[in-house]
């Protein structure tokens, strides 16, 4: 089966030297990928290569199996993203923002789409205050309907639960687990270990641009296990390092 | 292509209408020309002080020839500057208020936005001159300069022309903003925008001067600046449609 959003030997980096080296990473359909790492291991550098909001130095980025420069759009009407801001403008309502989402996506019936994720994320008081308005925790409710409105079959989503309060955090990960089910290709990214893991079929570890290894979800002291990953990885650039200067 | 474009203008529309920088620039635009225009005319009457109408200029004479030169003087400047900011606004804020992720991974094309955001400006500043024009027709008529005549309808009209033709003048700014990735980008070439176009007027450059051309042409009555030196905001314009369509296409959000 054609993963819906894949990268292959994708490397892109940043002329400070950050950034992602040979990523190779799959979304395929029915599955939740959680995306773990450290703040500035790259996870949102890998989200921003594998939407096209940065172009890979080598490697490549697919959509449904076709670079992403030569993707149909048609085929970005069944993306949904969230990466960093909402989009939502500060200036216009909940509702109309969701509004300017579902057209910006081609969504048929708009009315419809909207009412049935404002009823899906109880954003039913908060519908028709301005954005600006709105608190960090509503205004990334109102930016996860906004990216889950139009029922996407692949779904990228970089740390949504942030300043979601906790009826929120629940309410995203039961809308996950339905759409999955459903057969949805799901990337999250998340620094919460414990949260990732109650949905995730697959968690993967990010440290230095780089994809270091997987975490069955069901592993005992997550935490313990992941800080070990990242460390014994650490360990090995440091030698390799030591190396290179010995050489 | 036309359905996304259908959808990127009403999405465009709806952020202008809704914005407090749409509303307050709108009516600084119209209201704002027009009371100043309106000011000067009721100082040229009031005012018996020699040095003072010397700086009145064509308004002193106190009819509508005088009072419609004022206004397009002060529309070549001030309306150029005010469509401008809106214009960095427009495309700025998308940087600035970090929505421009969302505009990633759509079905709309980044060009189908960026040509979108243009046609909504262009929509919103012919609509603006337009106004303005009927504002100081009614300020003037208020005021007592008598009948609108054949002389003062061309010259309303050549008032709202000025106006839509500083939209071609102002594209610049838009891409400006685009490469700074900011409103203040944007801002810092439309005050460069207005300087050098007054400048080049001074520098005796005239009409082959694209900045320049529309309000040497308004303020001449017509006269000084030829169609084709006009013409010229046609390439100007285009080139600036392209460099701003092709930066949003070719975007990438690395900074």
């Amino acid at each position: 089966m054609t993963a819906a959003l894949a990268l292959e030997q994708a490397t892109r980096t940043f002329r400070n030297g950050s950034g992602i080296f040979d990523v190779d990473l799959e979304l395929t359909s029915g599955q939740i990928v959680a995306l773990v790492g450290l703040n500035g291991a790259g996870k949102s550098t890998l989200m921003r290569v594998l939407l096209g909001m940065l172009r890979p130095q080598s490697g490549r980025a697919l959509l449904n199996g076709d670079d992403l420069d030569s993707a149909p759009m048609s085929a970005w009407a069944r993306v949904g993203h969230l990466v960093e801001y909402p989009l939502a403008y500060g200036e216009l309502t909940a509702r109309r923002n969701l509004e300017l989402s579902a057209r910006l996506r081609g969504v048929a019936d708009v009315t419809a789409a909207i009412d049935r994720v404002i009823t899906e994320f109880a954003l039913e008081q908060y519908a028709d205050r301005r954005a600006r308005a709105l608190s960090l925790g509503n205004r990334q409710r109102v930016g996860v309907a906004a990216a889950l409105q139009h029922d996407p079959s692949t779904i990228v989503l970089d740390e949504p639960t942030n300043a979601l309060d906790p009826a929120g955090v629940i309410r995203l990960r039961e809308s996950l687990l339905r759409r999955a089910a459903d057969g949805a290709a799901i990337l999250v990214s998340s620094h919460h270990l414990d949260e990732v893991a109650r949905i995730a079929d697959r968690i993967v570890v990010m440290n230095a641009g780089r994809l270091i290894g997987n975490l069955a979800p069901d592993t005992p002291e997550i935490e313990h296990a992941f800080f070990e990953v990242v460390r014994a990885h650490d360990e090995k650039r440091d030698e390799e390092r030591g190396e290179k200067v010995g050489s | 292509m036309m359905a996304g474009l259908r959808a990127a203008i009403w999405a465009e529309a709806v952020k202008l209408a809704g914005s407090t920088v749409g509303r307050v620039g709108s009516a600084a635009i119209v209201i704002g020309i027009s009371v100043i225009s309106a000011s000067m005319l009721l100082a040229a009457a009031t005012t018996t002080d020699p040095q003072l109408l010397a700086k009145l200029g064509p308004v002193a004479a106190g009819d509508w020839r005088g009072f419609l030169l004022g206004a397009v003087q002060i529309t070549g400047a001030g309306g150029l500057g005010g469509f401008a900011v809106i214009l960095a606004w427009m495309f700025g804020r998308e940087f600035g208020d970090g929505t421009i992720a969302g505009l990633f991974a759509l079905s709309v094309r980044r060009t189908t936005i960026a040509l979108a955001k243009l046609i909504v400006y262009l929509a919103w500043a012919t609509a603006m001159s337009l106004l303005l024009a009927i504002v100081l027709a009614l300020v003037g008529t208020l005021a007592g300069l008598g009948p609108i005549g054949t002389g003062t309808l061309e010259a309303l009209a050549r008032q709202a022309a000025l106006g839509v033709m500083s939209v071609a003048i102002t594209l610049p700014v838009a891409w400006a903003a685009t490469l700074a990735r900011s409103v203040l980008g944007g801002v810092s070439v439309a005050i460069a925008l207005v300087v050098v176009a007054q400048v080049s007027v001074l520098a005796g450059l005239g009409g082959w001067m694209p900045l320049a051309a529309p309000a040497l042409w308004a303020i001449s009555l017509g006269t000084t600046v030829s169609p084709l030196q006009l013409s010229l905001l046609i390439p100007f314009g285009a080139i600036f449609v392209v460099l701003i369509t092709q930066s949003w296409r070719r975007m990438q959000l690395d900074r």
